[in-house]
């Protein structure tokens, strides 16, 4: 199909002012509210780089990793692939675009079948997906991406209950690799394992980002772990952007007042690499009444009146984007 | 005298004569106004101690100890119901998810004020005064209104602040916070962890903090305990133990860290995982995951000792360079070789 072709200088993954509202219900007789979980959010995404997601619960992370893998569709904006507009595939495209965008869910306890054997999770996709292959080529298919998570041969037959956290989530990363997707989009895929098997299953993913050139959409709220991972972060507060550009300069130094205080708030071992700041007070804003102007104004400590009533968009500075009035003071 | 002594605290699960050790030995101390970090990762007996101290655990668990004091007196051969006046007023305990936590089907006021009842008495009204006063303590904004709240109008951090706010109600003398803030983002976890702190300082609390974040203890307590399958593993001050890890299974954890491995393309790992009930090898629990080990550690079962002012269990305690020591006949003296 022709959208899958990559063409020279049009990013692999391109989101144009994705926007994706809910409405809720409040009850018999008041109107329905609207939930902006997703307000205006852009980003390109180049082949075989990892772009990483980060903020806080409720900042719209997850439901941006719905909108990029259609599980649900936007509300408006457009989402792009190979400069091609998603919402204008036909249905049989999108089926081929679903396959190749892939996604890590967060919990393998919650992810796998219980029902299912190993072999019959990863024989699933091949099976909806590439029907040409055969029994016996589909279930070597599924043996060798096993090989390649490090999954031993004779797990073939066995339950998920069997397994630890850990190698259950790389049976949801064989999952996710077996159709030799182009971007899989890893919604906090290390946050529910213990700090050994997290290094293991990071490792893994990095390995398999070089072998199969694949693109990553790493949803995390751990900045270490984004810090190692990632070429370039996106950092999202109440569903935009704040900050946005590349791992090392946001690390060296952030710009956005929010950045700045959650890096300050991440606790380091290193008593050098400690940063010593105010912690951020208060919450984040109930997403149904979000606050005037900038949606941070209330918990930063250099907001103005001038925060308080017109919302910042996105502009450039230092090579980076950065939704905040006052960035040329505060740097 | 410290606050709480343990030794040697034994909590097993299963048959008397084939049985799941939890928790194999462990002892430690709190003194008043000490924080004591203990780490490990899941299934390392952190909780289980901690439930153990508690009291809460049931049939058929088993609880045994050379000695688990509060403040001289001795827990385990206590009466129950004076046990259970202790447990709760003197030694209170946060829970990890607050929002499991909470009753649902109870306001914030009545769960703190049941607390209130239980322990102190008084007339109705001293209790809800008592109730506002801890509210403001932990700082909720606009208290007055909070207290008829029930726990789904909550946040995470809210719901976590009226747990402290329950805990604290009885003027406890320790506190143990099981991991308090893994259910909470990075910037609420540090206004609940400096919350914590105070609340300590101010009432000179001794506080267990149990967390599987190593960062998390290295910048909130005193003193840091390593644990792993049940066994303590190092123990020593916190500015000292993650300087210099004397065991090579906090050396590992360490490495393992995103944060520890800046410029490096790729982690360093632990391989395998966390022994579980049924594949506990026979030698030092680690002997299969660890990069020194050798044919004695997969023989026998090294015993906790004292290395440079800091408890180890290990046969070969690593240098300052973080390499093993005693590897050759000096093994009996424990000088770094």
């Amino acid at each position: 199909m022709s959208f899958l072709e990559t063409k020279p200088g049009v990013p692999l993954l391109e989101s144009d002012n994705l926007v994706r509202h809910y409405d809720v219900n409040r009850g018999f007789g008041k109107p329905n509210a609207t939930v902006k979980a997703l307000d205006g959010v852009s980003f390109t995404l180049e082949a075989q780089k990892t772009l990483a997601v980060v903020g806080e619960s409720g900042c719209g992370k997850s439901t941006l990793g719905r909108q990029l893998t259609l599980i649900e569709q936007p509300s408006a904006g457009e989402l792009k692939i190979n400069g091609n507009t998603v919402g204008n595939l036909s249905d049989k495209e999108a089926k081929l675009f679903r396959r190749t965008v892939q996604m890590i869910f967060q919990n393998p306890y919650g992810s796998l079948n219980p029902r299912k054997k190993v072999g019959q999770i990863l024989a699933e996709p091949v099976l909806l997906n590439m029907d040409q292959l055969g029994r016996k080529e589909r279930e070597e298919r599924v043996r060798e991406t096993m090989a390649k998570v490090g999954l031993r041969p004779e797990f073939y037959q066995r339950y998920p209950h069997m397994f630890s956290g850990g190698q259950r989530q790389r049976i949801a990363i064989a999952r996710a690799l077996i159709l030799e997707p182009k971007v899989i989009v890893a919604d906090e895929p290390v946050s529910a394992l213990d700090v050994s098997v997290q290094a293991q299953v990071l490792n893994l993913m990095m390995d398999l980002q070089e072998e199969m050139n694949v693109a990553y959409v790493f949803i995390s709220h751990d900045l270490s772990v984004v810090r190692h991972i990632a070429d370039d972060v996106m950092v999202m507060y109440l569903g935009r952007v704040a900050e946005k550009g590349p791992t090392e300069e946001i690390f060296a130094k952030p710009l956005h007042p929010y950045t700045r205080a959650l890096l300050a708030s991440a606790p380091k071992i290193d008593p050098a690499h400690r940063v010593k700041a105010e912690p951020l007070t208060g919450e984040l804003p109930s997403p149904i009444n979000p606050p005037s102007g900038c949606a941070f104004h209330k918990r930063c400590p250099f907001a103005t009146e001038e925060c308080a009533k017109v919302r910042p968009e996105l502009r450039t500075f230092e090579g980076r984007e950065v939704a905040c009035h006052r960035v040329e003071e505060i740097a | 005298m410290a606050l709480l002594e343990v030794k040697n605290l034994t909590v097993e699960f299963g048959s008397e004569d084939k049985p799941f050790r939890a928790v194999d030995s462990v002892s430690y101390s709190v003194d008043r106004g000490e924080v004591l970090g203990i780490v490990g990762e899941s299934g390392s007996g952190k909780s289980v101690s901690s439930l153990a101290v508690m009291g809460l655990i049931d049939f058929p668990g088993r609880v045994t100890a050379d000695a688990l004091t509060f403040d001289g007196q001795d827990l385990l051969g206590m009466p129950a119901k004076r046990r259970r006046e202790i447990t709760g007023k003197d030694i209170a305990m946060i829970f990890q998810d607050p929002m499991s936590a909470l009753n649902p089907c109870f306001t914030v006021e009545a769960q703190i004020m049941e607390a209130l009842k239980v322990h102190e008495g008084g007339t109705k009204k001293q209790r809800r005064e008592r109730t506002l006063e801890l509210l403001n303590q932990v700082g909720i904004p606009d208290p007055k209104s909070r207290m008829t709240a029930y726990p789904h109008q909550l946040s995470g951090g809210m719901s976590q602040r009226i747990v402290i706010a329950m805990a604290i109600a009885c003027k406890p003398r320790l506190l143990i916070a099981d991991e308090p803030t893994t259910a909470l983002d990075v910037t609420i976890q540090a206004q609940i962890i400096d919350l914590l702190l105070k609340l300590q300082e101010d009432s000179d609390m001794g506080l267990i903090l149990i967390t599987h974040d190593l960062a998390l203890v290295s910048e909130a307590a005193n003193r840091i305990q390593v644990m792993y399958a049940g066994q303590l593993f190092e123990s020593g001050p916190a500015d000292s133990i993650f300087a210099a890890p004397r065991h090579p299974y906090t050396q590992a954890l360490l490495e393992a860290l995103p944060e520890r491995s800046e410029g490096h393309d790729r982690l360093r790992t632990i391989p395998g995982v966390v022994p579980g009930q049924y594949d506990r090898p026979t030698g030092c629990l680690l002997a299969p995951r660890c990069r020194y080990a050798n044919e004695s550690c997969i023989t026998a079962r090294p015993e906790v000792r004292d290395f440079n002012g800091r408890d180890v269990r290990c046969f070969y305690p690593l240098n300052d360079q973080g390499q093993p020591t005693g590897l050759t006949a000096d093994m009996a003296t424990g000088e770094n070789v």
